[in-house]
This record gives structure tokens, C-alpha cells and sequence, in this order.
């Protein structure tokens, strides 16, 4: 797990659009989750990553300077009233936890790990 | 789970008719039927002062009456308009004093009664309100205590009596005799007004009875839960009464669907056939997910503590329902013969199943630690705002119940679509029976002879405990 934080200034350089930025960080890495540090369902996403030996980026918005405005992006993104956590996989749109869950359940989570390459047998 | 149904009151009448406290009351207002109110509030004069208010006051009261020997008067007639009503009070003497009677409140009538220094029964009734009466009762006392030489076996009725005597014996209607003829007369009428507000006060209640009664029926087949008695059951929230009606209705339907399932694969139906009966009961366990959801929102404690289950599958639960990961390890045994496929596919769900409750669960366990950190000990700089942001944390449990019957409903969805339809069939009437059984055990564990529970001249009190049981209260589904 690699958290990404206000160190990084690529982030800066991208317009003020926070959707694009959610989508430009979703794609720089295998898998991205989208969180805030005291959300104790956040952790257990992302317990279940690592348990399955992935190894995801995790930003933690509360620590971000524009954090608050992606997570209204993510609120927007998902209809949701829980802007956190968010999964991406392979840059794509997973979806929240209840998402998470289902398709580790129905046992498409796991391909969709091996294509992003964050995953080996 | 039969113990959650609310609608079982004693107010219905399946319940034995149980009438040793109410034989008093004339059986008729009892069981509301029509009394013609003649009946009830006939005035007869002859039905003296403190006669009827020894009979209510004897309601279910056994009097064991000792000391007050005085001979009992029986004016036939008149009290044959409460015949169940034992006559079993007794004239008394009114010119004794009422020592103990005014002070002592309606709950102690045998008190009153059993009050051995004087003859007087106390002629109150324990229900009626009184507020002139008893001082109207001292002002009464007080002029015949001023009064001497009267006997103290006057008896305390009424007109045959006094009729007789006054006939008998001419002289003796002296000024005294005719006072206290008056005060007879008086206090006669005020019990019998008395009497008449007490009876109307039975009526009424008796109606307002009737009618709680059919607003229970009414509303017990509506399948409602009336407010006001759901706060009065201990002290659960409505939000959880209004699951535990619903999941009990739920447990209905699950046991009429098993049938379903359990003819449908005895009849050897097509596969096309047992799939809508299969998908049908998918759909009865999406529907107690949905409820849950709903339930979650209203009374999340109610779900985490289990309280809606039954004690045994209380043992086994986690994040307020069962383990998916448990269930399938039952099933796996059970669910031969499988293609080798099915069998990756039963343990792949198995092992996901398994890595998604250790996420929930330290999830939790992060809301747990979070949770202590901010109401535990150290410097309160702010009271009221630890305990809102307590509050906020503590809300994020319906989060996780929420995701934990996710889980669980993925879990199922997933085995069916492992699963040929007739193995579905079988895997989920083994659901449905593995937790009947469950909840049949908890019936015997509740219902189990404990040895702190027994009197002292009961035989049996150890190792024999099931045997003891009635087997009526085994009621295992048939195979």
C-alpha cells in the first residue's frame, strides 16, 4: 500500500477539475482507493486488498488540500451520500464497498486484479 | 420465532377461562354480554347500607372472619341478583367504632376485614373513588360513639328490620332510635349511589375491554403493531418490534416455501419447474436483506446484539446475522455429488467469503478502537463534543451490518449459480432446516429443568434433562 499525499506535484499541475484529477490518479496506478483516514470502512476495504496480497495507492482526501471538492466529485460519481471508500481497478470505475464485496463474491474480482497486473497467481 | 410474537396476549379467548379472581363479578358483565342494566342497578331499599360493599370488597377475597361472629343475615330475596357472589360477609354492628377502617387504603381489605377490635366489616369499596364518604363515615362514628347504651349487635340493616322492630316495640322510637334511623337511611343511600358509580365504572371498563381487544384482533390480522403496546414490551424500540414482527412473519413463509421445495424435489419436477421455486426462494431471503437494511437504520444495536434471533443462533453470530464462510463449510459436506468445478467454485466462494468477513471484521474492530480512544479516560476538554463525535462514530455500525448482509446475500445468489437447480433445491432446504433445528434447539435450551429452578421434593435434576421435555415442544420439520 503507497499513500499518496501533498508531496506529489504532478497532481497540482492538472486543472482545477477534480474529477479529472480523480480519474488521472485512478489511472497511475493497478489499483487506487480513494479514502479518508479516520473511516474505519475505508480500512476494511482496504484490509481486504492487502489480505488478498494486492498492493493498492491509497489517497486519503482528509489530507488532501483538495480533497473535500473530490469528494463531492465522488458523491456526484456514485449517488451516493458516502463519498469514501472508492475502488478503482486498472483505472476503471469499481464502485464503493457493497461493490467491492459483490464482485469478490461472484468472482470477478479476482480477473479483473490479474489484468491489471495487481495480481499473480 | 414464536417468542417474539407480540399478538399472543392473555386477552384472548383461547386462554382457558380462568375466572377465580373475578367469581365475584356477576358472570354476566364478566364475559360482556348483554345485561339488562335493570338488572345490575336495581336499588332495592331492602339492599341496605354496607351489604353490597361487603360483597365487592369480598371480590376473590377469602375472609377468613374469626373474630367478626356476628350471625349472619341473609335477606333472601334481594341478593339473589348476584348469585355467584358469595354471602359470605356479615352483619355487623354500627355502633362499634371504625378504629382502623378509614385510614387503610383499598389494597388492604382483608386488613379492613380481619380488624379485630370491632364487628364493623369495613363497608368501602377497594376500587371506587371516595372523597366525602369516609369523613360523612367519621361524622357517623363520631355521633355514635356519643351515643351510649345502644347495643352493639344492632344490626346494620335495614328496613324489613327496623320495620320489624319498630313495630314490635313502640316505645322504643325515642329521639336516639330515630336518629339513627335517619343516619341508616343516609348512609344506605350514599352506598347505594356509590354502588351505582362503581358498577358504571365496571360497565364502562368492560366496553373499553371489548374494544382494546378487537382493535388487537383487527390489527393482529393486518399484521400491524399497535404503538402503544409496543412501548409497553419491556423496552424495545419500535424500529425492532416492527423487525421482529416482520422477521417472525418471514419465518412463516420460510417454512411454507421449504414445502414448497421439499415436494417440488420429491415430485421430481422439470428443472425449468424447480428453477422458479429455487428463484423464489432466493427472493424470500432478498426480501429479510431488505428488511434488515430498513431495520439497520432504526435500531442497528438490535440487529449486532441478536436479539432477534434465537439464543443458539445467537452463539453463532456475526455482525448481526450468520457467518457466510460457516454456512458454506456446513453445506460442503452435504452438497455431494459435485463436478469438480462446482467444487473450485464452493471453495473459491468459501475462501472470498472468508477474506471479505476479515475485512468487516477489522473494520469494526478500527471502529471499536476508534470508538474507545474517544470516550475513554484522559483530559475531557469537552464533554458534549466527545460525545458527538462518539456518536457519530458509532453510527458508521450500520455501515458495516449493512455491508455484513451484503455479504451474506452475495454469498447465496453466488451458490445458486454453482449449483444445478435440484443441488439449489437441496442446498437451501439444508439452510432452512440447519437453522430450524437451531431454533428448535434454542425452544429446548429455554424450556430445559434447571436445578435451581426446582423445588425441593422434584426428583429429577441432572443428568435426564432431555428426557423431561414434553415432545410436544420438539418440532423438527419433517424430512
Amino acid at each position: 500500500m503507497h499513500y499518496q499525499g501533498e508531496s506529489c506535484t504532478a497532481s497540482r499541475s492538472i486543472g482545477s477539475d477534480p474529477m479529472e484529477r480523480l480519474t488521472k490518479l485512478a489511472s497511475e496506478s493497478a489499483v487506487v482507493i480513494f479514502s479518508v483516514s479516520s473511516c474505519c470502512m475505508c480500512h476494511a476495504v482496504k484490509r481486504l486488498f492487502c489480505g488478498m496480497g494486492v498492493n493498492p495507492a491509497v489517497y486519503e482526501l482528509d489530507q488532501d488540500p483538495r480533497g473535500k471538492e473530490m469528494e463531492r466529485a465522488l458523491m456526484r460519481l456514485l449517488g451516493n451520500s458516502q463519498a469514501v471508500p472508492v475502488v478503482f481497478i486498472g483505472g476503471k470505475l469499481i464502485g464503493s464497498m457493497d461493490r467491492v464485496m459483490a464482485s469478490h463474491i461472484n468472482g470477478t474480482l479476482v480477473p479483473l486484479l490479474k489484468e491489471a497486473g495487481a495480481l499473480w497467481l | 420465532m414464536a417468542n417474539h410474537r407480540v399478538g399472543e396476549t392473555g386477552l384472548t379467548e383461547s386462554r382457558p377461562p380462568n375466572h377465580h379472581h373475578h367469581h365475584n363479578i356477576p358472570y354476566a358483565v364478566l364475559h360482556g354480554m348483554n345485561v339488562p342494566t335493570s338488572f345490575i342497578h336495581q336499588e332495592g331499599s331492602a339492599f341496605g347500607f354496607g351489604e353490597l360493599e361487603e360483597a365487592i370488597v369480598l371480590q376473590g377475597v377469602n375472609i377468613r372472619n374469626d373474630e367478626a361472629k356476628a350471625p349472619l343475615f341473609r335477606p333472601a330475596a334481594t341478593l339473589e341478583m348476584f348469585p355467584s357472589w358469595p354471602i359470605r360477609f356479615q352483619q355487623t354492628p354500627r355502633g362499634s367504632s371504625k378504629s382502623g377502617g378509614e385510614s387503610t387504603d383499598s389494597g388492604s381489605a382483608v386488613n379492613t376485614i380481619c380488624s379485630k377490635t370491632e364487628n364493623q366489616l369495613e363497608p368501602e369499596s377497594p376500587i371506587s373513588t371516595k372523597n366525602t364518604t369516609p369523613l360523612d363515615h367519621q361524622q357517623e362514628m363520631a355521633s355514635d360513639f356519643s351515643r351510649t347504651g345502644t347495643s352493639q349487635n344492632q344490626p346494620v340493616a335495614k328496613l324489613p328490620q327496623e320495620k320489624r322492630r319498630g313495630s314490635t316495640s313502640e316505645k322504643q322510637l325515642d329521639a336516639k332510635t330515630l336518629r339513627r334511623l335517619a343516619q341508616n337511611r343516609e348512609a344506605a343511600r350514599k352506598s347505594r349511589l356509590r354502588k351505582k358509580a362503581y358498577v358504571q365504572q365496571l360497565e364502562s371498563s368492560r366496553i373499553k375491554l371489548t374494544q382494546l381487544e378487537q382493535d388487537l384482533q383487527r390489527s393482529r390480522s393486518q399484521g400491524f403493531f399497535l404503538g402503544g403496546s409496543a412501548g409497553a414490551v419491556g423496552n424495545i424500540s419500535s424500529g425492532a418490534a416492527i423487525f421482529d414482527m416482520e422477521y417472525s412473519r418471514w419465518l412463516e413463509d420460510d417454512q411454507r416455501h421449504m414445502s414448497e421445495l421439499r415436494t417440488g424435489l420429491n415430485a421430481h419436477l422439470s428443472d425449468s419447474d424447480l428453477r422458479i421455486i429455487v428463484d423464489t426462494y432466493i427472493s424470500h431471503y432478498d426480501e429479510i436483506f431488505r428488511l434488515k437494511v430498513v431495520a439497520a437504520k432504526a435500531d442497528v444495536f438490535h440487529l449486532i446484539t441478536g436479539m432477534w434471533t434465537t439464543p443458539a443462533e445467537r452463539c453463532f453470530l456475526w455482525m448481526g446475522g450468520f457467518r457466510p464462510s460457516e454456512l458454506i463449510k456446513m453445506l460442503i459436506s452435504q452438497l455431494d455429488p459435485l463436478t469438480e468445478q462446482q467444487v473450485m467454485g464452493i471453495y473459491s466462494l468459501q475462501h472470498s467469503s472468508q477474506q471479505a468477513e476479515e475485512a468487516l471484521t477489522q473494520g469494526l474492530e478500527q471502529l471499536q478502537q476508534s470508538l474507545t480512544d474517544t470516550i475513554a479516560g484522559g483530559p475531557v476538554i469537552d464533554g458534549m463534543q466527545q460525545m458527538a463525535v462518539a456518536l457519530g462514530k458509532l453510527a458508521n455500525l450500520e455501515g458495516f451490518v449493512r455491508q455484513a448482509d451484503n455479504l451474506r446475500q452475495q454469498t447465496l445468489h453466488q451458490l445458486s449459480r454453482i449449483l444445478t437447480v435440484r443441488q439449489a433445491a437441496r442446498c437451501f432446504l439444508m439452510i432452512g432446516e440447519y437453522y430450524g433445528h437451531l431454533r428448535a434447539l434454542s425452544s429446548l435450551w429455554v424450556s430445559r429443568p434447571r436445578e435451581s429452578m426446582m423445588s425441593d421434593d422434584h426428583s429429577c435434576q441432572t443428568t435426564t434433562d432431555l428426557q423431561m421435555v414434553q415432545p410436544s415442544q420438539i418440532h423438527f420439520s419433517d424430512f
